[in-house]
Parts: structure tokens; sequence; C-alpha cells
């Protein structure tokens, strides 16, 4: 009965303090994201709130909160509603298996830094990530608008393209560790001596354009499409319920899936790598905490390197999109598949 | 205990979506019962341990063909979607019978498999290998032809569908490069 209560107990702890970072972060990120791309296109960015624009954030959620609630005349209230729940749920959910560190011992408890270290991890990364076509599905057709429907039309369409894709980006990696458990794969790769990028570069830019194109990222964000569709699946919503779409789509998708990305291929939590040689640990002076800076070092190099890309290129056509899915990156991902499974036995078994 | 009571929750919230996928008429409201109905029912499948089944139930059921019913209702306009006319209450009824018939037949198969399934034998093996492992040593070994089979309906299936994709492009004329 103890052990009961004691797991219920860190659980709860886990949940509070992955809830806490990802949405705290999230909403920082904000700021991050105008910074990053203001001086990538030579201006100062926010300036006047605060030290270099650092309480700007707060100031846009106050401005956001406090406006006033519109809703289109024969829209669908219930509906309308439930899209925010159904986008912000499933992209939190994915936390649950993302692992922030390795397993360790405190009170006598040993605690892993991972919220259920389930035998499916994975599977389960992909089925909520596309959860979130309902929102956005929900989201435009609740609106009762053209140019919401158009949007969501076009974003599930790309969703569907690139959960087939990124699911077979995976395999590589997946055949490599023999394992589905996000932990364990982490586990497999500090064993092997070996970040899966150094043998799965392909399965990596593969997983890369997928992340793209599901948190619709510039080149792929093509369901917002300002100049077109003016924000797409949004243009109904204000004030706090706008917020929330760029919020989950742009900073807890991308974070969630850039954690994803440096479980499969930069190790999770381990540090530098030199291929089948061993770990070269230039934070060693952190001691016990240097395997959780590693970590959100390595997601914070990929976020940054998302946000370059965004602010740097421009977008692709919506058959373009699709036609990338299906006539390159999916062949790509099979053929990735197939060298795997002949040359990953040969070498470690 | 702990295990019970949430296999009561989900089946409970598995029920109460069966109910709603029958009885509301705004066909939006329909699929999101469906959603939640296949959500309960990966529940179930991970309080029972079967956490592969589970996972799958969420990555194909819930998204995977749900996704397709959310994308030719989102076409329907908003007039037709609540409209109650539609429903054809006099097949409904009439189509009672088969219904009945259909329910029997899945029980008889269910208690048939209860004495036919071999009991407590994969036990052992599932403590060794875990889920997936033991689901995919079985595709490839026991149901290897049945497995093949299948992928080969699905694979004319795909080309089936290539085939009726190119004929319908080819009536639009070419203009887009």
């Amino acid at each position: 009965m103890e052990s009961v209560v004691a797991g219920v107990v860190i659980a709860v702890i886990k949940i509070l303090v992955i809830l806490g970072i990802v949405l705290g972060v999230g909403a920082y990120l904000t700021w991050v994201e105008r910074k990053v791309a203001a001086h990538i296109q030579r201006r100062p960015g926010p300036m006047v709130v605060g030290w270099h624009g650092l309480l700007q954030p707060i100031a846009d959620g106050l401005k956001l909160i406090t406006k006033e609630d519109l809703f289109p005349r024969y829209g669908n209230k219930f509906l309308y509603n439930l899209a925010i729940v159904l986008a912000l749920v499933p992209a939190t959910l994915v936390f649950a298996v993302v692992p922030f560190g390795p397993e360790f011992e405190l009170f006598g408890y040993r605690i892993k830094p991972i919220l259920t270290d389930v035998n499916v991890a994975l599977l389960l990364v992909f089925g909520l990530g596309s959860l979130a076509v309902y929102a956005i599905a929900i989201a435009g057709w609740a609106s009762n608008s053209k140019y919401p429907l158009i949007g969501s039309m076009r974003k599930a369409g790309i969703i569907i393209s690139y959960e087939v894709a990124i699911t077979f980006a995976v395999m590589g990696p997946l055949i490599l560790a023999g394992t589905l458990s996000t932990y364990e794969i982490v586990q497999r790769q500090i064993e092997q001596n070996l970040w899966y990028i150094w043998v799965q570069p392909i399965a990596f830019v593969v997983f890369l354009f997928s992340l793209l194109a599901e948190t619709g990222r510039v080149p792929f964000d093509i369901q917002e499409a300002e100049a077109e569709l003016v924000t797409g699946f949004t243009v109904e919503y204000g004030g706090m319920k706008f917020g929330l779409f760029p919020l989950v789509e742009w900073y807890v998708e991308v974070l969630s899936l850039s954690a994803i990305a440096v479980v499969l291929f930069f190790g999770g939590w381990s540090p530098i790598n030199i291929p089948f040689m061993g770990f070269v640990d230039p934070l060693f002076f952190l001691g016990p905490f240097s395997p959780y800076v590693w970590f959100l070092l390595k997601v914070t190099v990929l976020f940054l390197f998302i946000l370059w890309l965004h602010w740097t290129l421009p977008r692709y056509r919506i058959d373009q999109i699709t036609e990338i899915a299906w006539k390159v990156m999916l062949p790509l991902a099979l053929i990735n598949i197939v060298l795997t499974a002949i040359i990953a036995p040969v070498v470690w078994r | 205990m702990v295990r019970l009571i949430v296999f009561l929750m989900f089946s409970a919230w598995a029920i109460i979506s069966g109910v709603g996928v029958i009885t509301f008429t705004n066909p939006i409201y329909v699929i999101l019962w469906l959603l939640s109905a296949l959500i309960a029912v990966a529940g179930i499948f991970f309080t029972a341990g079967a956490e592969l089944v589970g996972a799958l139930q969420l990555l194909i059921y819930a998204v995977a063909i749900a996704v397709f019913y959310v994308f030719v209702l989102t076409a329907v306009p908003w007039e037709k979607a609540v409209k109650k006319g539609s429903h054809y209450r006099m097949e409904g009824v009439l189509s009672l019978p088969l219904v009945i018939l259909l329910y029997v037949e899945m029980a008889i198969v269910f208690f048939l498999g209860i004495t036919a399934s071999p009991e407590g034998k994969l036990r052992a093996f599932i403590e060794r290998l875990g889920n997936t492992e033991v689901v995919g040593s079985i595709l490839f070994t026991k149901y290897f032809f049945a497995f093949e089979v299948v992928s080969l309906v699905l694979l004319i299936g795909m080309i089936g569908a290539v085939l009726i994709g190119r004929k319908e492009s080819q009536t639009y004329e070419d203009d887009t490069r």
C-alpha cells in the first residue's frame, strides 16, 4: 500500500514539473522566437517592455486575455471551444514519454525522470501527435467560414501524408535499438557508444521534414499562409483562444518532437559522442546534473535550428508539400529501413 | 483493485460513447463520440496489459481511420449537417433482426474462442519477451500465410486507389507547371 501511495505522489510531482516546464517555457519561447527572428532580419525585436523586452510575453498574455471574445454568428460554439482542448491535450500528453535523464535514487526510491516508461512509447508519440488533426479540422469546421475550412483541410492533408513518412523514418533507429521504449532507446545508444544520427542521417532528414510539416513551421506553414488565407484555421478565433493555437503548434509540439528527435538520434541525455569510441563530457564539473543540461542543450539547439529555418526560407505550395511527402520522403525512409535491416544484424549480432 | 476500477471507468466511458454515437443526429458529434469510444477501448487494452494493441488502436483506429470520416464531414455544409430528415427510421427497424443475428454470432464466436484459446500458454512467453516481440514473432511464424495474404490485399487496394486517382487527374488540363 505504501508503495502505491509513493508511486502516486511521485507521478503527481512529475506531472506538475513537466506541465510547469512545458507551459511556462512554451509561453516564453514566444519571446525567444521574436528575438531570434528579429536578429535574423537585422532589427532589434521587442525592446520596450522590460530589459530587452523580457516582460513582453506577460504583456501579450494580459492583452490576449482581456480581449473581447468574438464568435462567428453561425458557428458551433461547443465544437469551437472543444477544438482548443483537443489541440492542447494531446500535444502536452506527448511529454509523458519523454525521458529527461538517467534513473536516480532519492530518499530510497528509484526514480526515472520520465512520466510513463511504457513499452510502446514511440507509437504513443505518433498516435497523440496525429490527434492534432481533429483539433484543426474541427476548428476549421466550427468556425463556419471559408478560410479556416481551407486551412484545416490543407493541414489535415499534410499531417496524414507526413505521419506516414515520420513513422517509417523512426523505424531505422528502432531496428538498431530493438525496443519501442524511449528510455531504453537512449540506454542502448549509451551501451553501443553510438548516437544513431551517425548511422541514420537519412532517417533524421526525413524526421526533420516531417517535424516541420506536422508543426506547421515554414516551409510547410501552408495551413496558415498569411498571404492567401490570412491565418488559416485560426481566423475566427480571438484573444487567448487565438493565442493557444500557435502556442501549441509552434512551441509545445516543436519542443516535444525535438525532444523525441534528441532521444532517437542524439542519444538523449548522453554527452558528446565519438562514434563507436565513447563519450566526451566537457560539462563533467556539473556532476549529477550534467545529463539534464545535455538534454536541454540538445533540445535547445534543435529548436533554434528550426527557428532559423522558419525565418529564412520561403513557403512551399500545397501540391509540392504532398509530393515531397509521398514521392521523396516515403521512398527514402523505406530505402533506409531496408538498408538498416540488412546492415544492423551484421554489425551487432 | 486499482486495475478493476480503471477498467470499469474505461468501459463505462466506452459504453456511454457508443450510446452517443447512435443517439446524436449531427454527424460531427457522432464522429467525436466514435473517437471517444475508440480512445476508451484503447484505454481498456492498456489496463489489460496489451500495450501494443492499445497503441495501435490509438494510432490506426482513432487517428488514421476516423480522420477520413472527419475529412469527408468537414466538407459537408452546416445546414445539411444539422438536418434531421435524412435518417432512415423505417430501414433501421427493418434491419433489427440482422443486427440481433450478428450479435448472436459474435457471442457464439466469443464463447467458442474462450474454450479454444491456449489458456496461459502465452503468458510465460510474454513475460520473457515483452508485448511487441510476442505479436511480431506470432505474426511471422504461426500466422505468416494469413499475414502475407492480407498485405497482398492491401497492395491491390493501393494499386486500385492509384489507378482511380490517375484517371481523375487526366480529365483536368495540367497547367500548373
